[in-house]
């Protein structure tokens, strides 16, 4: 007995002299005193903070001045599944169904108004025609001239009623399914499925796609990520180089999980998401951030969106945005208002990176972040409870 | 100063042992062996993924639970028209209904009546998905499903987007688990377990070193030799053969004159009952004498009487042992009989452990989905759960790694005996 309480308190002190010393040694996530102290009294930071973190984010957007919305100020819903920034206008899918931010206020559509399922899961809007395009639980409605359609698997040739993306690519329209891909000609009123048996896909479901440099980009749950050549009309796939579903032997060899929940193309570059770390492609190199080894938040992604050159990452711990140098990520407190900025100073954590936290007096809805868009002015972000805005700070 | 160097030392010293001393070995997830795991003579993983389970942190906890409720919904997801896993589903069904049945006489949930929501799963274009939108509608609780691997995890991955516990009692596919969907929980154990325990029995207890895989070409067959296959080469006997065949073949010549050419030592049949029992037939009818082994879709009356006296010797798996010595199975086995006429398979005993794991669920988490989720998921509650099945015992990916059988046919029954599995691991 005596032997066993004199293990236990070596252990003990063992593990506070290891905190102790590797707190000392860490230059990661400082909490910056000054910072904390610098919020007036009516919550908004004192001049030079958001100074501070600007030059700390170097090229990066930095946002805040965040306000949520929740069922208490007009949502139909608080469960927000995507956003989308439409001109003057902000879509939001929720479980409740489609409310649109219109100068100050919002209006909600429902099954009521023609929607195929109040539960709206991914909303694109057509650059060449202005329609709205929504995949819902109950099949992709399009919203044209105040007036909607659906498309369900029995009205037309799409694979499958449960949207999970949605993609308008010129007069084409993509949609990701639980039973495959479908591509939708709007000229020509046709449907295209692809599946595992005529694409490379493992499995015939499919949970992102978006449109790029002459291609399209499938997040094939099951099968990585499939490229489609518009001009080929070719596939290759790109896979887990390891094969196995427990581990990654190696970071950046390629797709870091064949289990893959988002796929963003901008400014030449491939975003990945997953729900076991995150990748960026050029083309010709992979790179694979984690939380371990990055200024990621969260292994666990829901979605990504990019726009130019950065990437928005939805975590279940917050908000990650990322250029391929700096993240800069957002993440609320849990115990008290406000939230924390965190700003890493290059990709990966190594001799001389290190990530710096900023407090800030606002921050997002909640930290289960399901969807995101951007423009140079501003961030929306839908959540597991509400929706936020993000001013950019200049 | 060389005093306190010595004295630093000596604690560090101490520390370590005391911490080398203390530590209980650490399994290998999905009970690999040592020799079995992934890259492991070459490479240690940058990095593996379920050594802690996946929380989820959104938000729901904070839902009020309803007052006006006349039934507490379950749901239901499996074959019951269509598909060739009808028996199966019907079995599934029946256990279901048992344990909705018993509870209700235990009075519910707090005196309201727990109704299941009944929905067939016939495979078709993803519809699996709508499925569970249509549960979502109904508002169900939780649900249990299914048994098709590719309409299993079409409706694992709706799940994450409507928030719906579920529970798989039915699909040994080991990838369910391994999307880190963290709202399923796995009560059956997975084809990783089968394809580990044949690998030992084959290769280290039988001594065999060729084999030769005749699978069906499905998402069942494929994923479920997977482990096997690496598993095999792993340890140095890649497999010599591995060729497929169609759910509703009759004739299988071309298969077994390619398994003749390569001259193994045994074959390993993937699939369901009929087929495999063909195959078995066709197999000795055209000399082939080797040992035959199997997977857990074989242990079916089926099985028995369509391959007769070539079945006697063959050796499956089997995801529980019906013949066990276990109070609780013999009490199932009786209700059942007396309930629906005939004998409980593996699918019906598996559901019912997992349709009483929701209720005993629903009935501590109280009517909030992410509070039955937390329940489901926090591998306290329902670990080391004595079922009708035997002890399910999780990883931190909500598989079942309790332990696994092998079956072997003698005189035309199944003869169930421990897996070779068990004498590796500890923690059955």
């Amino acid at each position: 007995m005596i032997h066993l309480k004199f293990k236990k308190g070596i252990q003990v002190l063992f593990v506070a002299l290891l905190i102790l010393t590797v707190s000392a040694f860490s230059t990661d996530r400082v909490v910056n005193d000054r910072d904390e102290d610098a919020t007036d009294a009516s919550g908004v930071p004192a001049t030079g903070t958001y100074a501070q973190i600007l030059k700390a984010a170097g090229d990066m957007p930095v946002y805040g001045h965040w306000q949520s919305f929740t069922t208490e100020n007009g949502l139909p819903a608080n469960k927000a599944y995507c956003v989308r920034i439409d001109g003057d206008r902000v879509l939001v899918g929720t479980s409740g169904g489609l409310a649109v931010y219109e100068d100050g206020k919002w209006k909600t559509y429902t099954t009521k108004d023609g929607l195929g399922h109040n539960a709206v899961l991914a909303i694109d809007v057509s650059q060449l025609t202005g329609d709205v395009w929504l995949g819902t639980l109950g099949g992709l409605t399009r919203w044209s001239g105040g007036s909607f359609y659906t498309f369900t698997q029995l009205n037309s040739g799409m694979p499958n009623d449960v949207i999970y993306s949605v993609a308008c690519d010129g007069k084409d329209v993509w949609v990701a399914t639980g039973g495959g891909a479908g591509h939708y000609d709007t000229y020509k009123d046709q449907w295209e499925i692809y599946m595992e048996r005529n694409a490379p896909m493992h499995e015939p479901w499919t949970y992102g796609v978006c449109a790029g440099d002459g291609k399209i980009w499938i997040a094939a749950w099951g099968g990585g990520i499939i490229e489609f050549n518009k001009k080929t009309k070719k596939f290759r796939d790109y896979t887990d180089p390891d094969e196995q579903m427990e581990l990654d032997v190696f970071p950046d060899d390629g797709v870091v999980h064949d289990i893959t929940t988002g796929v963003s193309y901008a400014d030449g570059i491939l975003w990945v998401a997953t729900y076991f770390g995150v990748n960026w492609y050029d083309g010709a190199h992979w790179k694979t951030f984690f939380d371990k080894d990055s200024g990621l938040l969260s292994n666990f992604n829901n979605f990504n969106r990019a726009v130019g050159p950065v990437v928005y990452y939805c975590t279940d711990k917050g908000l990650s945005t990322f250029n391929g140098k700096t993240w800069v990520c957002y993440q609320r407190n849990e115990d008290k208002p406000g939230g924390n900025v965190l700003i890493t100073n290059g990709p990966k954590l190594t001799d001389g990176v290190k990530t710096t936290k900023y407090a800030v007096p606002t921050s997002l809805s909640h930290n289960f972040v399901i969807g995101v868009d951007a423009n140079d002015k501003e961030v929306w972000i839908a959540t597991s409870h509400g929706v936020s805005h993000g001013e950019r700070i200049k | 100063m060389k005093k306190v160097i010595r004295s630093f030392f000596i604690f560090l010293l101490l520390s370590i042992s005391a911490f080398s001393f203390g530590q209980e070995k650490k399994h290998n997830y999905g009970n690999t062996p040592d020799d079995m795991v992934p890259y492991g003579r070459f490479q240690e993983a940058y990095i593996n993924f379920f050594d802690t389970p996946q929380p989820f942190t959104g938000a729901g906890r904070e839902k009020p639970e309803p007052t006006d409720l006349k039934e507490v919904r379950i749901g239901f997801l499996g074959p019951l028209d269509s598909t060739a896993l009808v028996p199966q589903g019907k079995m599934m069904l029946k256990g279901c209904e048992l344990a909705i049945e018993q509870a209700n006489k235990e009075g519910g949930y707090k005196g309201i009546p727990f109704k299941l929501m009944v929905h067939n799963d016939f495979g078709l274009w993803g519809a699996a998905a709508n499925k569970v939108v249509e549960m979502y509608d109904e508002h169900v609780w939780a649900f249990l499903g299914s048994i098709d691997d590719i309409n299993t995890h079409v409706a694992l991955r709706a799940t994450l987007k409507m928030e719906i516990p579920m529970v798989n009692s039915g699909d040994p596919d080991p990838t369910l688990c391994e999307t880190r969907i963290p709202w399923m929980i796995h009560v059956i154990s997975d084809d990783r377990q089968s394809c580990y325990a044949l690998a030992e029995y084959i290769y280290k207890v039988k001594k065999l070193k060729r084999v030769a895989v005749m699978r069906v070409d499905s998402r069942y067959g494929r994923v479920g030799v997977k482990e096997f296959r690496e598993a095999a080469r792993r340890i140095d006997h890649p497999i010599v053969l591995e060729i497929r065949f169609l759910d509703g073949d009759t004739v299988f010549t071309k298969q077994i004159q390619r398994i003749k050419d390569v001259n193994p030592d045994a074959v390993l049949l993937w699939g369901n009952a009929e087929e495999t029992a063909l195959i078995v037939n066709q197999l000795r009818a055209a000399g082939v004498d080797v040992p035959i082994f199997g997977s857990d879709r074989m242990v079916n009356p089926t099985f028995l009487k369509i391959a007769g006296k070539n079945a006697e010797g063959i050796v499956t798996t089997c995801q529980y042992d019906p013949s066990a010595d276990n109070p609780k199975l013999e009490k199932f086995k009786k209700e059942f009989y007396d309930r629906f006429g005939e004998e409980p398979d593996v699918f019906a005993a598996h559901a019912y452990d997992g349709m009483n794991i929701i209720i005993a669920a629903i009935r501590k988490a109280g009517l909030n989905r992410y509070k039955i989720r937390d329940v489901l998921t926090d591998l306290k509650t329902f670990q080391g759960y004595e079922g009708v099945t035997g002890k399910i015992i999780f990883d931190d990916a909500w598989n079942d790694i309790g332990s696994i059988y092998m079956a072997k046919i003698h005189d035309g029954n199944f003869i169930f005996f421990p897996s070779p599995l068990d004498t590796l691991t500890s923690n059955k």
